[in-house]
């Protein structure tokens, strides 16, 4: 995904800004993302995206450290998004691939 | 009060609970930690956080673990703490090699993983970070369900139902789970907390499939899913 590309969401930029930076080091540019994303969707929203920023930072870690494949199922089903967001590439994909090579 | 009053947004009741209880949690002896363990693991994750500048120590900074924790866990807590993305199958062996049980191993990704969770929260909706509990007594149970074994993770995990028995009817809910759901089943209390909050941050899992399922008010579907494909990005996982 490309942080200045429109989305076609109501607030989408705001919402990769605010993504990048709760997870990123400068912490003037989270709190600029966090006030973007409360005037563009509305209070309730920062709430909810740092939920959802919250929990996929905790499963990320769940799954690169313990290791666990996609299935293979799901691996058929996604192979044109994986291929056009380059996701074969990162490293983590090794975990899948080496069950199905 | 909520966990979060000092909060300028409006943060639901349950989530704030269920972070509370999770925080409070560290208190208890785990499975295969003690609570000492247990925070020490939970406060070096913040302190490899503070490194990276991935977050900010609160004014007084936190107080010194009462435990030392081995070289080994300490490198498998920080960097799976700030680095996730060069998390990769040597970071295991090297635990493994180093003396860590898969079951310790589990239970210290968990912690960690659910750490970052609530520290990330904290920091998305603008708030300190919360205080760790002060550790309590009790030793670890150190129980390991029989049903356990080696499938396609590094580490050993519950099957699905029919194979994984009783214990994975009572752990799963009675319904096949994904593999993210059960990666850290071989520590089944973390395995219960990890979907306490994949139910109460993204959606109620039986819900999953409905495309327009709506869980936070005012945050559609597809804002969730801008944010949660963002973020595993950043983090470069293939899950």
């Amino acid at each position: 995904m490309q942080p200045d590309r429109d989305v076609g969401v109501p607030g989408g930029a705001e919402l990769l800004a605010f993504s990048d930076a709760v997870v990123g080091n400068d912490r003037a540019a989270l709190d600029e993302a966090r006030r973007a994303v409360a005037a563009a969707i509305g209070p309730q929203a920062v709430p909810a995206a740092s939920a959802i920023a919250a929990n996929f930072s905790k499963n990320d870690r769940v799954a690169n450290g313990c290791g666990i494949p996609v299935d293979e199922m799901a691996l058929k089903r996604t192979e044109e998004i994986r291929e056009q967001l380059g996701l074969n590439d990162y490293r983590s994909a090794r975990n899948t691939f080496r069950h199905y090579a | 009060m909520s966990f979060y009053a000092d909060s300028d947004y409006p943060v639901r009741q349950d989530l704030a609970d269920i972070h509370e209880a999770q925080m409070s949690q560290l208190s208890e002896p785990g499975t295969w930690g003690n609570s000492a363990q247990r925070i020490a693991i939970a406060a070096e994750a913040r302190r490899a956080a503070y490194d990276a500048g991935q977050l900010e120590a609160p004014d007084g900074g936190d107080p010194e673990p009462e435990v030392p924790l081995p070289g080994v866990a300490k490198g498998v807590v920080r960097k799976l703490a700030v680095s996730p993305r060069d998390f990769l199958e040597d970071s295991y062996r090297e635990a493994r090699d180093g003396g860590l049980s898969d079951e310790e191993y589990v239970e210290i990704v968990g912690i960690v993983s659910r750490m970052v969770d609530l520290d990330v929260f904290a920091r998305g909706i603008g708030v300190p970070l919360r205080p760790l509990p002060s550790p309590g007594p009790g030793e670890p149970s150190r129980v390991r369900l029989e049903t356990a074994k080696q499938e396609l993770a590094f580490v050993p995990t519950i099957p699905n139902p029919p194979e994984g028995g009783a214990e994975a009817a009572e752990l799963y809910g009675g319904h096949p789970m994904p593999y993210i759901m059960r990666a850290v089943s071989l520590v089944p209390d973390e395995c219960r907390r990890h979907v306490e909050l994949e139910q109460v941050q993204y959606l109620p899992l039986p819900n999953i499939r409905i495309p327009d399922y709506q869980h936070h008010e005012g945050f559609s579907r597809s804002q969730v899913e801008i944010v949660a494909g963002r973020v595993s990005a950043l983090n470069e996982c293939f899950y």
